[in-house]
């Protein structure tokens, strides 16, 4: 290649931690997904190891007010984590002995019970708290049942904050888990298990209308100002920006800052819904090209970085793609700046794939 | 000849009004059925006999007929050329002349033929001894859809739903009329069955009536026989058929424990407004005029809002506060607060500045509602909007719910407030069917799996 002709990839770091992926081919909601989940969970070790006598906080992605639908579409066939999914997920982890499954989402712009949330979404709550013993749920978008805010510390320092202060659910848990879909992202190129973890910030402390010294436990907003585009620091009850003349723009900040989540609260378990999903954007407010797609894909593993990386490939991108290359267009590369904290590695020749090949499950999201 | 031919038709207030495009006496085959049981046409002295010919059909199928004449010359000859063609009854559409529709009356007092009312939303005769009150002005009910496509959203975050249910409450709450909205397609559009479905929808589930309008293409599909046209037509009729086979439900009350005083000249004819911002939150909410505010309007009621003190009496002031001395809570609008009436009577919505300034208001009434249940709180809803009911002795409630989004919607949860035993589905497509009621800290839940357009909970 000559020299110019495109940036330099730097080498992926041979150290990184690479760990299994299991991809499953499931082409409808209607099919058996327990069992899909169940032979996907075996194929990483079984789902007992991790979850037996534990408490387990699930973070689901539930982006967007649940009032706006694309096409009139149920939301878990177009941006949401699907409620058939979450519900197989969470009756396989009450029967491998989880102690507490607690479902947790940012939900959009309001502090409410998560619970509303979900029967505004169109969930069958009652069906998802019969599904195993112990399930809870959390909205996360504030203090919630908690009394003080966790703070995460990203090791290293981190990319854009040192620190960042959450809702109580994520410190108080023994497995964390992200339930994500397999979609675009406008900012981001790409929304898998890690940039669902951008909604484990509270919008009381990183929303728009978040006070100035202390969170605003009524959060009636996204975070636009203080995340995406740099308008602003946090309250500063919280840890304040490292440099805040750096790179204001969104798709700079929201990747860095995704990275910086997942080295600071570690996941153990990504679960990627690609049954049916959209591509070109994360949700139907995006102004784009969207459609709806059924890659018929399930993905999961237990390293974000790893699995999020075998999901890219699946969506039909290159995991490596440095900004300027589809899906990274406009933004830095999640996976790669999470590699860069020693998360784990996106080289596909260190993954080990189970289940379905990658080529077999293969479905572009761009002709 | 009238009487006689009176007697073998439905009284006023049961009429079901469609505007008529034809004078073709075949075309009457459409009505078979339908529970259509009064055709407004246009009245043109120059087809008297053909008018003639074709309410003397109508007549022997027991469907009234109706003139529909506008503003112009001679207004009293027109009316009474139609009387002597025997249509049925007179209707006045649009602005007229101060005491024009006195001396139509007048004119035809011999005849006793009823003469109904449809003027602008600003005149009409609330509170008057009139069966029928009505107004030809009406936004086209649906999703507001910006020129991208999008769906809008209003100030409660969810999609803005177009509705006349808000006017048509405040008109129904100054008294026992039956109101009739005689809203056209909007033209240069192409209007799907949902569309007309939801504006039966729309008016049916505060009690009114939506008088059929088709437009004109799919009128003319309809005439021709067009095996389309013609499922279309059956699944308005079955709309239609779905309400006015429960009429009784036009019986039962607004129900919840939210009521909002607020006058005409408060802006409560008006679209968009206060009270169409909380029903699109599903609030239950009752409209009450400050000419009706006496102690047993609020009855019930533990939150009211008035929209403009400075216009109540002395007594309606002293009515409110009894509320809040026996713990109700009252929200009293700072001035200004109130919607502007409407600067000229063709305006019925709120302009873009009045949209704002509710924007500043609707951020205190949701901090006066919050996450309370007033009555019942719905879930998965936001492409639709609901009224709560409730029947004379209070055992029986029903919710309505008409889905605006062309979609079916799944999974729709409904919390009541208090303890009910027993729940009922209606639809226009599926008929009854019994639900499963089950606990909940407010009280009673229940779940429905799909809406189509139009669904009525029952409750007792």
């Amino acid at each position: 290649m000559l020299a110019g002709a495109a940036p330099l990839m730097k080498a992926a770091p041979k150290d990184a931690p690479t760990a299994p992926v299991s991809i499953a081919k499931c082409a409808s909601y209607d099919e058996d997904v327990t069992a899909k989940l169940a032979a996907m969970f075996d194929q990483l070790g079984g789902l007992e190891r991790i979850v037996r006598g534990k408490t387990v906080t699930i973070k689901l992605n539930l982006t967007g007010s649940p009032g706006l639908r694309f096409e009139g579409k149920p939301l878990g066939v177009t941006h949401y984590t699907h409620p058939k999914l979450v519900g197989a997920t969470a009756h396989l982890m009450g029967r491998a002995g989880a102690k507490r499954i607690r479902f947790v989402e940012s939900a959009w712009a309001t502090g409410g019970p998560l619970e509303e949330y979900l029967l505004d979404s169109g969930w069958n709550v009652r069906a998802l708290l019969a599904a195993a013993p112990g399930v809870e749920f959390e909205n996360t978008n504030n203090l919630g049942k908690g009394k003080r805010y966790s703070r995460f510390k990203v090791p290293g320092g981190g990319y854009i904050y040192p620190a960042y202060d959450l809702n109580h659910a994520f410190e108080e848990t023994d497995v964390f888990v992200s339930m994500a879909k397999l979609k675009n992202h406008e900012t981001c190129g790409v929304t898998l298990s890690m940039k669902n973890c951008f909604g484990n910030t509270p919008a009381s402390i990183y929303g728009d209308n978040a006070g100035v010294d202390e969170p605003n436990e009524n959060p009636t907003s996204g975070r636009g100002e203080i995340f995406h585009a740099g308008n602003r620091q946090p309250p500063k009850s919280a840890p304040q920006e490292i440099d805040p003349k750096s790179n204001r723009h969104a798709g700079y900040r929201v990747p860095h800052i995704v990275a910086d989540l997942i080295a600071a609260r570690p996941l153990d378990l990504e679960i990627i819904d690609g049954i049916e999903s959209m591509a070109g954007g994360e949700g139907p407010w995006i102004r784009g090209p969207l459609r709806l797609v059924q890659p018929g894909v399930l993905v999961a593993g237990t390293n974000p970085v790893t699995t999020d990386a075998v999901a890219t490939a699946v969506m039909g991108y290159d995991p490596r793609a440095q900004k300027g290359t589809a899906p990274f267009r406009t933004c830095d590369n999640t996976m790669l700046l999470a590699e860069g904290h020693g998360v784990g590695t996106t080289d596909l020749n260190r993954i080990e794939v189970a289940g379905v090949p990658i080529a077999q499950a293969l479905y572009r999201y761009e002709a | 000849m009238i009487l006689a031919l009176l007697l073998t038709l439905a009284a006023p207030s049961d009429w079901v009004p469609a505007r008529w495009h034809w004078l073709e006496t075949k075309t009457l085959e459409l009505l078979s059925g339908s529970p259509v049981n009064c055709l407004l046409v246009d009245w043109n002295a120059q087809q008297k006999a053909q008018a003639q010919a074709f309410a003397a059909a109508a007549g022997e199928r027991g469907i009234a007929t109706l003139a529909v004449i506008r503003p112009g010359d001679n207004v009293v000859e027109a009316a009474r050329g139609a009387i002597s063609a025997k249509l049925t009854g007179i209707v006045l559409e649009g602005d007229f002349p101060a005491g024009a529709a006195e001396r139509v009356k007048d004119g035809l007092a011999d005849s006793k033929a009823p003469v109904i009312e449809l003027p602008m939303r600003a005149s009409m005769k609330l509170g008057s001894n009139a069966p029928i009150i009505g107004s030809t002005q009406g936004v086209w009910p649906g999703i507001q859809v910006l020129e991208d496509g999008a769906a809008k959203a209003g100030p409660s975050g969810s999609p803005w739903i177009n509705t006349n249910s808000g006017f048509l409450r405040a008109a129904r709450a100054f008294g026992d009329h039956v109101v009739w909205i005689g809203n056209l397609p909007p033209p240069g559009t192409v209007v799907t069955a949902e569309g007309y479905l939801e504006a039966i929808g729309d008016a049916a589930m505060t009690g009114a009536r939506w008088i059929v309008a088709l437009d004109d293409g799919f009128a003319r599909r309809l005439h021709d026989g067009e095996a389309a046209a013609i499922k279309d037509w059956q699944r308005i009729v079955q709309q239609l058929r779905f309400y006015e086979d429960r009429r009784d439900w036009r019986a039962f009350r607004p129900a919840g424990k939210l009521a909002v005083v607020q006058g005409v000249n408060d802006g409560a004819l008006l679209s968009g407004g206060i009270l169409d911002m909380i029903l699109s939150r599903h609030t239950p909410v009752r409209a009450v005029p400050p000419e009706r505010l006496r102690a047993e309007a609020l009855a019930g009621a533990s939150m009211a809002v008035d929209v403009d003190a400075s216009s109540l009496t002395p007594e309606q002031r002293e009515v409110l506060k009894t509320f809040t001395r026996s713990g109700g809570t009252l929200l009293t609008a700072p001035p200004g607060w109130k919607d502007a009436a409407p600067a000229k009577p063709d305006r019925i919505t709120l302009d873009e500045k009045e949209l704002k300034r509710l924007d500043d208001i609707w951020h205190d009434m949701q901090a006066l509602i919050g996450r309370r249940n007033l009555g019942a709180r719905l879930f998965n809803v936001s492409s639709m909007l609901s009224n709560l009911l409730e029947s004379s002795d209070g055992k029986q409630i029903l919710v309505h719910l008409v889905n605006y989004s062309n979609y079916p919607v799944e999974a729709v949860t409904v919390h009541f407030l208090g303890d009910f035993k027993s729940a009922r589905l209606y639809t226009p497509e599926g008929g009854e069917k019994k639900l499963e009621v089950y606990k909940v800290d407010e009280g009673t839940g229940v779940d429905i799996e799909q809406v189509n357009v139009s669904a009525t909970l029952r409750l007792e």
